[in-house]
């Protein structure tokens, strides 16, 4: 167990609590505030798991899940972020990605092997003979892959969304992002700060070196600004401070989504947060970028910061003897505090020949640490853990060896730029901060702090305060733009524009007297093949990897990335984003100079930091509609099933043929709910001319007490939609769509007919009407029953005469329910629908129920009406068509009026060429042969082609036989054509049916008319 | 015999104390356990839904919407903006269409005579009355109706809907029509002054009972609980 300091000021854990967890079945105790991987540490566990290709052990290295090595099981959950997750009591913690153990794993022989596997050896190898494929992949993927999850396994915990609402968005809690998050919300802004960590402080947080500048009190130490700067922002009413919150996208128009990992006291594991601003700060700060060594992820090697950290944050001294090879101020800085904190330090090697800090020279040389300027470190050793390490010169002509537990290795700073390249910003090198910088930013976005390249400390508040006062600014302009005037709240005068823009220059010209950009460390790799030099820890990629895909031509950084796999696991590219462009930079240029040697950074896509699915997922809450008669019908037994935006009951028994419900409405009566068919109002002086623009038929034919059944067609002539027309009033109609397109019929209309300027107005009633499909025998009985009191006898007369197919009436039922009640036949018997307001859908339900008691009236559900439907050969738009199906092709070009040209009808027009077209499809109905059973929907009609396919078809309970409707080419058509009907998986067994005449049921409409 | 009665497609998970039958509608007046009565708006820290799919609404169109004055009220010009008037909500939803919500709102007054009884004077070609005026279209029976307020109202809707009901530019009342929980609302914010903060929305219909489990599950770690009408014309008359 490693020792903890517990007096720090800096720390972040509370050494009175502990929080006691399960590693691999034995109990193991941490501190509050401890995440895993550091509580594991102190319990001496140094080895977390095993590397993804080679087996390798892999152990702590960033501290900030910029790689996969720390990535563990937790409570069951695969791949977490150990680093990055804090410690919680009773959490059960296991290694991955190992046969047998981390310390021990059976696999770890591969490493060996790595001779057999260069650049794109998955690519290039194991496809010939092509046998060998199917054999080797599994294999492969078997030995490789971190992590492994039940398909059944159920996320634990509560995710949540939240889209809080702001004019800023500041991306780092650092004093950059603070700075810039204070200066926006004094300006009356609603500023947004999102960090990472579970704390605001950034990189000043854990450091207790002075502010070297003169504005600041000697002797404030850089933590202690950082708590005066968090305490300033977490208390200011403007700015709400979103922590342990990293951000995962950003895109055009300043969207930003990220996810917040909850704290004891918040209701949610993980909350999914989206923020549409007006303005985006990124502020995020920089990473190491990883030193190229030999054995450079060894366990016991880790970057400087996370020595430190591990140090001032958590109270742990990660090794006994250390070395450290850095490339910069911060190393030293660091080498001189953990002495202080009582770590041996056995030297310093800096990549640097000369610029270091004087001040940190005297400390170092206080302190006797051995600085070797000009060195490297270039092999660390031990098999499992760090043992020691060879540091030679730059060139390789000198080298020494050391005995050590523990590299701090860093080749210098990369800045977080993932969010400027999400959100499209062009990004260049530049030679002078070693950075890939931001050429052009995207619109109102600013950025601020150590990723422009800033290290003093002054500077790098500046720099924030500066990019806040832009983001205000483009928020006043905003606001002043005239498109909306404040009210309470924001002054958007453009004096307070001017005002804000003389601020500006006047911070500008501040930060141009502050320390400026420093030089960054330039590209290091030690003299070394670098066959175990890793450029990615996630893949196992190696400089000896990109080497080889140069060899191969690939010369451009982004397509190395994708041959090598380098940058692509979970760390999203952390370790090698920068790092690689800059070796493919030197490699290519020292293989061939003209071929430009100018670094090229390689894409990042979102999320930038590993989520999970369930976080995007939320809440879960499936919205569905359900009709006024969802309760009663589930009480009576109702199968629902979910069709389009609602749940619809389907059947109304397990026997899925509904062979009662069928029988019943066939013999009896039954009752439908069609509450989902969609309902408008059409009304205005124009409105007539907006229906015969949509409908194919003259609707102005349509008469009072009649209902007018017709289609719409799209421009290509194909029905999109069908339903009845009634005339309310002069100028006033109402009328139904199917179903699935209630929800696009206004536009679809409005969209018809922009450029006539018709007055005519649309109103959705859909959901205002219950819909009772009363059909059967004994319906008009039922009615009659239903409507016999308070009525006069006008009214109650439903008669075939009184009240013939075709025919409409509006009534009121007790003086109360009013309903329009249309006489219909879609099930091929005798129908009325009674559209009933739905708020007394129920009450007209019941009545209907206990009218029809002694009828032993009973529900049918959505399935057993497809199938009387089908009998009688009536078509549903999307099963009996697709989106190539026209009005003709489904025999139904009697509704269509060829002679209102004015009307200009949609699909008029291509109707016309389709006319007399013999390639088109023809619906047609069959019977099967010998009796047989009926093919499934969508089975497809072939001969030595796919010629149709079967549309619907049901074994027929009516008819005493299979039959079914088809869509089929012409030639197939005829009647007595046989068709030849193969279903998925039949294995070439065709079954076989008989074109015959439709419809089947009743073809003379008798019982639905009479 | 089956009695005749209106259902609302909202339904909570809490025991009406009180009850009032208006127009076939069970209007819940109060709720058990709803909290300190009389209800006092501007110094409450809880939260309230209440189920207002019963009152009465229309939707008006009109090329010339200048000149139509529901119930004698003239509406708003401009776009999405809102204009309480007593009882009368009317909110302009775009070029040609508005929106109108009969509230109850009047505290002292029986909830009957809440509902809005307006005689007009026009002989012909009404354009104030909805009942005589073909401009209007009743969409009562269109949607749920539903009304959150409360001091954690906006921490409520920002886990529903990215819609900036903060907004500085917007004055209150106004109008948004955008989703909420991924469904298309008319979303009416009357009010963002602290506790006294709430919002008035619709929904299709059919969506009631998921709309609500959804509000219900978002409200939880705030304390959001049913209320009656009664306290809606509390908070309603407060504001």
């Amino acid at each position: 167990m490693v020792t903890r300091i517990t007096q720090l000021p800096t720390l972040r854990i509370d050494p009175a609590q502990k929080v006691v967890f399960d590693y691999k079945g034995k109990d193991y105790a941490g501190f509050k505030g401890d995440t895993i991987a550091t509580a594991l540490y102190h319990n001496g566990v140094k080895i977390f798991g095993r590397s993804l290709k080679y087996h390798r052990p892999r152990g702590l290295y960033s501290l900030d899940g910029e790689c996969s090595n720390t990535c563990m099981e937790v409570d069951g959950i695969p791949n977490v972020r150990t680093e990055n997750t804090l410690l919680k009591q009773g959490m059960k913690v296991k290694e991955q990605n190992v046969k047998g153990s981390a310390e021990n794993d059976m696999m770890g022989f591969i490493d060996k092997l790595d001779f057999m596997m260069p650049a794109g050896f998955y690519y290039r190898t194991m496809h010939k003979p092509a046998v060998l494929w199917p054999v080797a992949m599994k294999q492969i993927r078997k030995a490789a892959g971190i992590g492994t999850i039940s398909p059944d396994f159920e996320m634990p915990g509560r995710f949540e969304q939240i889209f809080p609402s702001a004019d800023v968005v500041v991306i780092g809690g650092g004093p950059a992002g603070m700075n810039a998050a204070l200066a926006a919300a004094d300006k009356g802004l609603r500023v947004v700060i999102m960090e990472s960590r579970p704390w605001l402080g950034g990189f000043f947080d854990y450091r207790t070196v002075d502010y070297r500048d003169s504005e600041y009190k000697k002797n404030k130490q850089l933590y202690i600004r950082a708590k005066e700067l968090a305490s300033k922002v977490e208390s200011h009413s403007g700015i709400r401070v979103f922590k342990h919150a990293s951000v995962v996208g950003t895109y055009t128009n300043n969207l930003v989504t990220g996810f917040q990992i909850g704290g004891e006291k918040d209701n949610f594991t993980e909350r999914y947060i989206e923020i549409r601003a007006k303005s985006v700060v990124v502020a995020a700060g920089c990473i190491e970028r990883p030193l190229l060594f030999e054995n450079n992820e060894r366990p016991g090697v880790m970057q400087v910061g996370c020595v430190h950290r591990l140090a001032r944050t958590y109270g742990i001294i990660a090794g006994e003897r250390a070395v450290f090879s850095v490339g910069h101020d911060l190393g030293l800085e660091a080498a001189i505090d953990l002495f202080d904190l009582g770590m041996k330090i056995l030297c310093v090697a800096d990549v640097r020949e000369d610029g270091q800090n004087p001040y940190l020279m005297i400390e170092l040389a206080k302190r006797n640490i051995l600085l070797l300027k000009g060195w490297v470190v270039s092999e660390a050793h031990g098999s499992k853990r760090v043992k020691g390490v060879t540091m030679t010169t730059l060139d390789g002509t000198i080298s020494r060896d050391f005995e050590c537990d523990l590299v701090a290795a860093s080749a210098g700073f990369t800045p977080i730029n993932g969010h400027l390249t999400l959100a499209h910003a062009k990004l260049r090198y530049d030679s002078h901060t070693n950075f890939f910088v931001a050429d052009t930013m995207p619109e109102r976005t600013y950025s601020a702090g150590r990723m422009l390249g800033l290290e003093d400390s002054l500077s790098i508040e500046v720099s924030g305060m500066l990019a806040g006062l832009k983001a205000a600014l483009e928020c006043k302009k905003f606001y002043d733009a005239g498109i909306c005037k404040t009210s309470d709240g924001v002054a958007n005068s453009q004096e307070s524009i001017n005002q804000l823009s003389s601020e500006i220059d006047t911070v500008t010209a501040k930060l141009k007297e502050l320390p400026g950009t420093a030089r960054g460390s330039k590209f290091v790799n030690a003299p070394v093949k670098g066959r175990k030099s890793f450029i990615c820890f996630d893949e196992d990629t190696t400089i000896k990897n990109i080497k080889q895909a140069v060899e191969m031509g690939f010369d451009v950084p982004e397509l190395i990335k994708r041959f090598t796999s380098a940058g692509t696991g979970p760390g999203q590219g952390g370790i090698p984003g920068h790092n690689l462009p800059l070796y493919v930079a030197k490699y290519t240029a020292a293989k061939n100079s003209s071929s430009g040697s100018h670094p090229k950074p390689t894409n990042v896509r979102p999320p930038l930091v590993p989520t999970f699915i369930s976080t995007y997922a939320g809440r879960k809450h499936i919205m569905m509609k359900r009709t006024p008669m969802d309760q009663m019908q589930r009480a009576d037994g109702g199968v629902f099933r979910k069709i389009g935006v609602w749940e619809r009951a389907r059947y109304f028994s397990n026997d899925f043929s509904c062979k009662k419900e069928i029988e019943n409405v066939r013999n009896n009566v039954g009752m439908l709910d069609g509450s989902t068919l969609g309902k408008f109002r059409i009304h205005g002086p124009d409105a007539l001319k907006a229906l015969q623009r949509v409908y194919v038929s003259d609707m102005s034919k349509v008469k009072a007490g009649r209902i007018k059944y017709s289609a719409m067609c799209n421009d290509d002539g194909c029905v999109i939609d069908d339903g009845v027309v009634i005339k309310l009033g002069e100028n006033d109609y109402y009328f139904t769509t199917s179903t699935a397109r209630a929800g696009s019929t206004i536009e679809w209309i409005r969209y018809h007919t922009r450029f006539d300027g018709w007055d005519f107005y649309l109103v959705n009633l859909t959901d205002s009407m219950g819909v009772i499909n009363l059909s059967g025998p004994n319906a008009r009985k039922v009615l009659q029953k239903v409507i016999s009191q308070d009525n006069d006898a006008s009214i109650q007369d439903v008669s075939n005469e009184a009240f013939p197919f075709s025919g409409y009436r509006e009534f009121m039922i007790k003086n109360t329910i009013p309903v329009k009640a249309m006489r219909l036949g879609f099930v091929g018997e005798l129908s009325y629908e009674l559209h009933v307001p739905s708020s007394y859908m129920v009450s007209l339900w019941n009545m209907v129920k206990e009218a029809g008691k002694e009828f032993n009236i009973q529900n049918f559900g959505v399935e057993a009406q497809n199938v009387l439907r089908m009998e009688k050969c009536h078509i549903i738009l999307g099963q009996e068509s697709e989106q190539r199906t026209n009005l003709l092709d489904l025999g139904l070009g009697f509704l269509w009026d060829r002679t209102k040209k004015d009307a200009k009808t949609i699909g008029a027009a291509a109707l016309r060429h389709a006319e007399n077209d013999p390639t088109r499809f023809r619906l047609v109905g069959f019977k099967m042969e010998d009796n047989g059973r009926a093919p499934n929907d969508g089975a497809l009609i072939v001969d030595d082609k796919v010629r149709g396919y079967v549309c619907t078809a049901r074994d027929s309970f009516t008819l005493n036989e299979a039959v079914g409707m088809a869509l089929v080419e012409s030639h197939l058509a005829e009647i007595g054509t046989r068709l030849a009907i193969f279903e998925d998986e039949c294995k070439g067994e065709l079954i076989y049916g008989k074109v015959v005449p439709m419809p089947f049921y009743d073809p003379d409409g008798r019982r639905m008319k009479s | 015999m089956v009695e005749i009665k209106r259902y609302s497609p909202v339904s909570f998970k809490a025991s009406p104390k009180r009850t009032e039958i208006r127009d076939n509608f069970t209007v819940v007046l109060e709720y058990e356990g709803e909290g300190q009565q009389p209800f006092d708006p501007s110094n409450s820290k809880d939260n309230y839904i209440v189920d207002l799919s019963h009152i009465t609404r229309f939707d008006v169109q009109s090329s010339n919407l200048d000149d139509i004055t529901p119930f004698g009220i003239k509406i708003p010009q401009g776009l999405c903006e809102s204009y309480l008037q007593d009882s009368v909500l009317i909110n302009r939803m775009n070029r040609v269409q508005a929106s109108i919500f009969c509230l109850p709102v009047k505290k002292d007054e029986s909830s009957k005579e809440c509902q809005f009884d307006f005689q007009c004077s026009c002989d012909s070609d009404c354009k104030c009355d909805p009942k005589k005026s073909s401009a209007y279209t009743e969409t009562t029976e269109v949607g749920m109706c539903m009304a959150i307020f409360g001091k954690n109202t906006f921490s409520i809707t920002e886990k529903l809907t990215s819609l900036d009901f903060l907004d500085p530019v917007k004055k209150t009342p106004f109008l948004y029509q955008g989703p909420m929980s991924h469904i298309p609302c008319q979303i009416i914010t009357l009010s963002r002054d602290g506790a006294k903060s709430g919002i008035i929305f619709t929904a299709s219909r059919g969506y009631g009972k998921d709309m609500t489990h959804a509000i219900m599950d978002a409200g939880a770690e705030f304390g959001l609980k049913p209320a009656g009408e009664d306290r809606f014309k509390s908070w309603a008359g407060s504001l």
